[in-house]
């Protein structure tokens, strides 16, 4: 048995042809929160859906745990304990925010494809969906349909389906882009919240919030790591500074 | 701790109210509607809402479009009719258990063909129904043994053991019989939207890519779905048979997958009773409008293309579309210009009618040159008739255009809510 909660070893995935992920090769430990940062098109959201069986790999293999989980569908995945959002907001716009989480706990809570348990009646099923809401600051809107939150409070309910089913590791595409600096705050503070005692890899343009969260980092630049090591050892990194982290720096500033 | 349970069995009490109402609206009806044949059209439409609620499980709720929802009906409407056969020769089945037989058989039917047609949803599902259903219309004739060729298979269910002394002779005991199994149907599709695999059906329809990141196989979930509505496909089917006694290639056919698909839309498939509005409609449309004019059937795909088009939430969108004026006390704001356009909206679908009416009459019956229209005689090889209708058609589609900017002003207004 490993301490690593999830492994990525030599990876590549080409399109027609065209390699985008060039021999990847990360490794992130238990309870650690790991952010993937480098510049658009590096293949950062082409990992996550390698990862989560949405893309088969051309070669190489994923381990969550130790355990081989390469090209496994992505209910497969989700199963085995590794949970993910999406950069794009990926809700049931249709149902409220209530049933949207319910749905998510459903599986994790062995109800499998049952037509034989009422909804209603199940208890702890009802009060962890409760908790949860409350969790995301949401119990107001209970019972709104997803599809007419504020786009922060999507956001939000992202992150809550993507834990509800108490996921060992969890990976998060660009949580907070496209927010508020007051919004940015607090969805980290989520985040941080809600991701206590699991394994984070989190994607994430926001500088600020990379070095907020992150253990370590990893810069991936062209589907290749180019670099991995502690906030202060990459922010040093004279590669780093080079291909990406210099502009991006200066952007912030 | 007692207001609790008092509570509690006041839930118990207020989501059982509708049951007991539709219970006691069912039980009461025929002695509502006695005039000639009403009985004939009730068990008809019963049948239709059991086969719409059913479609609704796949369109509705799981999103699948389905062109041979028939096949599971008619299967086990066929099967129905043969065990009434063997019934006849001395197998023990009372009458009222036969609709569960045909349940099973639409059932197991669904489980053949959904294990390889829920693989996809979408165009891939609709292309796989119409095969099958093509299929199975093909096969009744060539397959006489058990389809019966082109004059079908008939049986007589009056041969089943009396169930507590009923023989299910006259049309009222076979209401009843039907009326049971529509309630106990539409119950079960009711708890089943409110079980893990009912609800992840419409996190399917709604995001069948964000439902596989939360565990569910969307396979499984359309194919779990698929099966229920084959059941309730298959109760409806042996329904069918106990009410008319005869099941001919007909059942199994487009038309009829078509007839439940428009029936299930007109009423609004995204509400749980939307299909039994909707079922109701078509089947007075079919029967009561089939009557009067042999047009019906173009009556029915205007309605239906009208709903697609203009309200594609069915009827039942359109009434719930009022409970927010409702709910700001502004209803009454609606109330006078929709009684205003309703006027010359009457005079234009009359005169429209009519000419469709008085062309088709003079195309086909042009030695008859009486006609009846509306409760009005007159002479359709004169001018004049064909200018009155001509001048209502037109006269009242410019009215309602005139008034229908009433309608949207009083609508805006009656869904406003005010600041603070």
């Amino acid at each position: 048995m490993t301490s690593e909660a999830l492994k990525i070893d030599n990876v590549t995935k080409s399109f027609s042809g065209t390699e985008i992920i060039r021999g990847l090769n990360l490794s992130v430990g238990k309870n650690e929160r790991h952010a993937v940062i480098g510049p658009n098109g590096a293949g950062k959201s082409t990992c996550y859906n390698l990862i989560t069986g949405r893309y088969e790999v051309t070669s190489g293999k994923i381990f969550l745990h130790g355990e081989d989980i390469t090209n496994l569908s992505p209910y497969e995945v989700k199963r085995k304990g590794l949970s993910r959002s999406f950069q794009i907001t990926n809700i049931f716009p249709k149902m409220s925010v209530f049933e949207n989480v319910r749905c998510s706990l459903l599986w994790s809570m062995n109800y499998k494809y049952s037509f034989w348990h009422l909804l209603g009646s199940q208890k702890e099923l009802n009060e962890r969906a409760e908790n949860i809401i409350v969790e995301l600051n949401l119990a107001e809107r209970k019972n709104t349909l997803a599809g007419v939150l504020s786009y922060a409070e999507q956001r939000a309910l992202e992150i809550g389906i993507t834990i509800a089913g108490g996921s060992e590791v969890i990976l998060l595409d660009e949580p907070t882009a496209g927010m508020s600096v007051s919004e940015t705050e607090y969805i980290v503070g989520l985040i941080r919240k809600v991701t206590e005692g699991k394994t984070l890899v989190v994607v994430e343009h926001d500088m600020g919030v990379v070095f907020d969260l992150a253990d370590r980092i990893s810069v991936l630049v062209y589907g290749e790591i180019i670099a991995t090591g502690s906030p202060q050892e990459v922010k040093d990194n004279q590669a780093v500074q080079e291909a990406y982290l210099g502009a991006a720096l200066e952007e912030e500033h | 701790m007692v207001s609790s349970t008092s509570q509690y069995s006041n839930n118990i009490l207020k989501s059982l109210l509708p049951w007991i109402i539709s219970t006691l609206i069912l039980i009461i009806l025929p002695f509502i509607f006695t005039g000639g044949g009403s009985v004939t059209i009730m068990n008809q439409i019963g049948i239709t809402i059991v086969m719409a609620m059913s479609y609704n499980m796949l369109l509705g709720q799981g999103g699948m479009l389905s062109f041979g929802h028939a096949v599971y009906m008619g299967l086990g409407g066929f099967i129905a009719v043969h065990i009434m056969n063997f019934v006849e020769d001395g197998l023990w089945l009372p009458l009222p258990l036969l609709p569960l037989v045909g349940g099973l058989v639409g059932l197991g039917m669904a489980t053949i063909i959904g294990s390889f047609s829920t693989r996809k949803a979408g165009v891939v599902f609709a292309m796989i129904s119409l095969g099958i259903g093509e299929l199975l219309a093909a096969s009744c004739i060539v397959i006489t043994a058990f389809f019966g060729g082109e004059e079908g298979v008939s049986g007589d269910r009056t041969w089943a053991p009396p169930t507590f002394g009923i023989e299910f002779i006259t049309q009222i005991e076979v209401y009843y019989l039907i009326a049971f199994w529509v309630l106990i149907s539409i119950f079960l599709m009711y708890l089943f939207t409110q079980t893990p695999v009912g609800k992840m059906a419409n996190a399917v329809r709604d995001n069948p890519e964000r439902a596989e990141f939360v565990g569910y196989s969307m396979r499984w979930v359309r194919y779990v779905s698929f099966c229920g509505a084959g059941f309730f496909a298959g109760i409806a089917g042996a329904l069918f048979a106990i009410n008319f006694e005869i099941l001919t290639e007909e059942n199994l056919s487009m038309g009829m997958s078509f007839n439940i698909l428009l029936a299930t839309y007109i009423g609004g498939i995204g509400f749980f009773i939307g299909p039994v509005i909707g079922a109701v409609g078509f089947t007075l449309l079919q029967t009561v409008l089939g009557l009067q004019t042999d047009l019906w059937a173009l009556y029915t795909g205007v309605i239906f293309i009208l709903t697609v088009m203009y309200a594609p939430s069915g009827f039942t969108g359109i009434v719930t579309m009022h409970y927010v004026p409702w709910q700001l006390g502004k209803i009454h704001l609606l109330f006078k210009p929709y009684a205003k356009i309703l006027v010359p909206a009457l005079i234009f679908v009359a005169g429209l009618t009519s000419l469709i009416e008085l062309t088709n009459h003079v195309r086909h019956h042009s030695q008859e040159t009486s006609i009846t229209l509306y409760w009005i005689t007159f002479e359709s090889n004169t001018i004049i008739p064909w200018i009155v209708l001509l001048a209502m058609t037109l006269g009242g589609f410019y009215v309602c255009r005139v008034f229908a900017k009433e309608v949207v002003d009083a609508w805006g207004e009656a869904n406003y809510v005010e600041k603070g």
